[in-house]
């Protein structure tokens, strides 16, 4: 577990983060999203201690950060930057066995492990492990990246921007593994973006900041339903919130099962997005969908109406 | 024979070791078999009673010579890459300056003249010829290590500190090779540099290759001075092509196929 409580950091004159507080629970996925120069990276490099924070407290595991030694504290914490930082001289191979050499495991330990790891991130170890870095992709890179944070398996996980310099298309199929990674390993992740989408789409918790202050808290949608300000909005989207708020939700969620009528004739899978049957809605001139299970076979309807009725109702809740 | 050479197609012509092996080859032919090509030397110096210099055997000289310039070599690495080093750590950022203004002093200041006031302290011999040397040597080895060290990726140093790596790690294992193939440029420059002037220790009494050609310039012996910068010449070439063979197994760690 990770807490800020009060936590400040003054460089001389200027103040980069301004007493903030927030909590990270165990296994859970929080996401601090700001413009750039808000604090977040600044925020993030201080859990790890890259920057000693001036004020407050950060409290990892039940102790305060100045307890642990830096770098120690470092070798337990994984982190992965935007450019990688792979050492160009040395291999994959080598390049992801760094922390748990640096932790002294026998050799036959860390093999074993940056096997397992290649394996976890798909990355062939035959065809990758004795590839350089500079003969990587972007996106093969930064998996290298994320396997080499996981190699010592820390319980925290810091990502800085991880798939800011990647193309959208690599960056999309990165942050589905990731998630998928992150439903089956539950590290405790602090995960810094300026992308709103990505921070949706991957956060347990979301923390939106601007010139070094925390806005808006919760999870992802709770600040959809009901953003704090103007500002927090804008980063949500605007008049898109609409959409991404559906982009969060399970068609599954919102059937009803089979009614009297005959069922729709366009089909949507019951695991599909909210987002994607409004689009379907959209493209087929239709107010309603069958939906399907993963045989085809029709489960139950989705209907615009009712989609429109429970998005007042969950309104209402989150007013009170 | 560069003839033969240049007809063959461009293709990766056997090893990297071809040239330090046709360089060695003919230093080795020049120190053990210099009399064999006396015809050619008495052609220079038709008149001179003696046309090939044997006052010491010239695998004597070389001896000598690859001595004074290893001793000098030796000591110009360590104390250029350490003070290099130093400079770049961030307790010893305030002598980085000083320390490149000292380096570019040595080297600004002529060999000669730093043996001109050696020997007073020195005496003759060696040992002012190595001091010589170790000053003139110095800048190239102080400046590639600066450069080599502040050319790696800051991205990559904060990436080793973030993972966990204690700086001596980090100087070890990351910065030092990375900056390698530039340090390495800097001693190829020093020593290539120190085999020619080592010649000059002759004058102060040390014996070695510079010996044929101060005895041939002060006898007025052509013959002599050829003998001497040719052997001179042939160690440069041999050190230097080593040297390139060196630096290309360390640029072909980055480019693996």
């Amino acid at each position: 577990m990770i807490e800020l409580s009060h936590v400040s950091k003054r460089f001389d004159e200027e103040t980069a983060v301004d007493d903030i507080s927030l909590r990270v629970p165990k296994g859970k996925f929080c996401a601090l999203v700001g413009t750039s120069g808000c604090g977040k990276s600044t925020t993030l490099r201080m859990i790890n201690r890259l920057i000693e924070h001036s004020e407050g407290e950060i409290i990892l595991d039940g102790q305060a950060i100045e307890v642990y030694d830096p770098v120690k504290l470092r070798r337990r914490i994984g982190y992965v930057i935007q450019h990688t930082g792979l050492f160009p001289h040395w291999n994959v191979a080598r390049n992801i066995g760094l922390v748990p050499r640096l932790l002294k495991w026998s050799a036959t330990e860390v093999q074993a492990r940056v096997e397992e790891l290649m394996d976890l991130l798909g990355l062939p170890v035959g065809e990758f492990a004795h590839k350089y870095p500079h003969q990587l992709s972007g996106g093969q890179a930064q998996r290298v990246g994320v396997a080499r944070a996981l190699a010592a398996d820390p319980d925290i996980l810091l990502m800085d921007e991880p798939f800011g310099a990647l193309d959208p298309i690599t960056r999309e199929k990165l942050q589905d593994e990731l998630a998928r990674l992150q439903a089956r390993l539950h590290k405790t992740v602090v995960f810094v973006t300026h992308d709103m989408d990505e921070a949706l789409k991957l956060a347990d918790h979301l923390v939106v900041m601007r010139e070094g202050r925390i806005v808006q808290q919760g999870s992802p949608l709770a600040l959809l339903q009901q953003p704090a300000d103007p500002f927090v909005e804008s980063m949500l989207g605007g008049l898109e919130r609409g959409l991404k708020q559906a982009a969060l939700t399970r068609v599954k969620d919102h059937m009803t099962s089979m009614g009297p009528t005959l069922p729709a004739q366009s089909r949507i899978p019951a695991d599909f997005s909210l987002r994607q049957a409004l689009s379907m809605m959209l493209r087929d001139h239709s107010d309603r969908l069958a939906v399907v299970d993963q045989h085809d076979v029709p489960i139950g309807e989705l209907s615009l109406r009712r989609i429109i009725k429970e998005a007042q109702l969950d309104k209402g809740n989150a007013r009170e | 024979m560069s003839n033969s050479l240049s007809a063959l197609p461009p293709r990766k012509i056997a090893s990297p070791w071809l040239w330090p092996l046709v360089w060695g080859a003919l230093l080795l032919l020049s120190v053990v078999a210099m009399s064999a090509a006396e015809p050619l030397f008495r052609w220079i110096e038709p008149d001179a009673r003696q046309v090939v210099y044997d006052r010491v055997d010239f695998y004597v000289l070389l001896g000598r010579h690859l001595l004074v310039v290893g001793i000098a070599a030796v000591v110009t690495i360590v104390v250029g890459v350490a003070a290099g080093v130093a400079v770049t750590r961030t307790r010893g950022a305030d002598f980085l300056p000083l320390v490149g203004q000292l380096a570019s002093l040595g080297q600004t200041f002529p060999p000669v003249a730093v043996l001109a006031l050696s020997v007073p302290v020195l005496g003759f011999g060696t040992l002012p010829i190595i001091v010589a040397l170790m000053l003139y040597g110095l800048l190239p080895i102080v400046r590639n290590t600066l450069a080599g060290l502040q050319e790696v990726d800051n991205t990559i140093k904060s990436a080793a500190h973030a993972m966990g790596m204690t700086p001596t790690q980090t100087l070890r294992q990351v910065e030092l090779p990375l900056a390698a193939p530039v340090i390495l440029a800097g001693i190829r420059t020093s020593v290539t540099i120190n085999i020619a002037t080592a010649a000059l220790g002759a004058t102060v009494g040390a014996s070695n290759l510079g010996d044929p050609i101060i005895s041939g310039i002060v006898n007025g012996n052509m013959a002599y001075v050829v003998q001497g910068a040719l052997t001179i010449a042939l160690l440069a070439l041999t050190v230097d092509s080593l040297f390139e063979v060196l630096q290309h197994s360390l640029r072909s760690r980055f480019t693996a196929p």
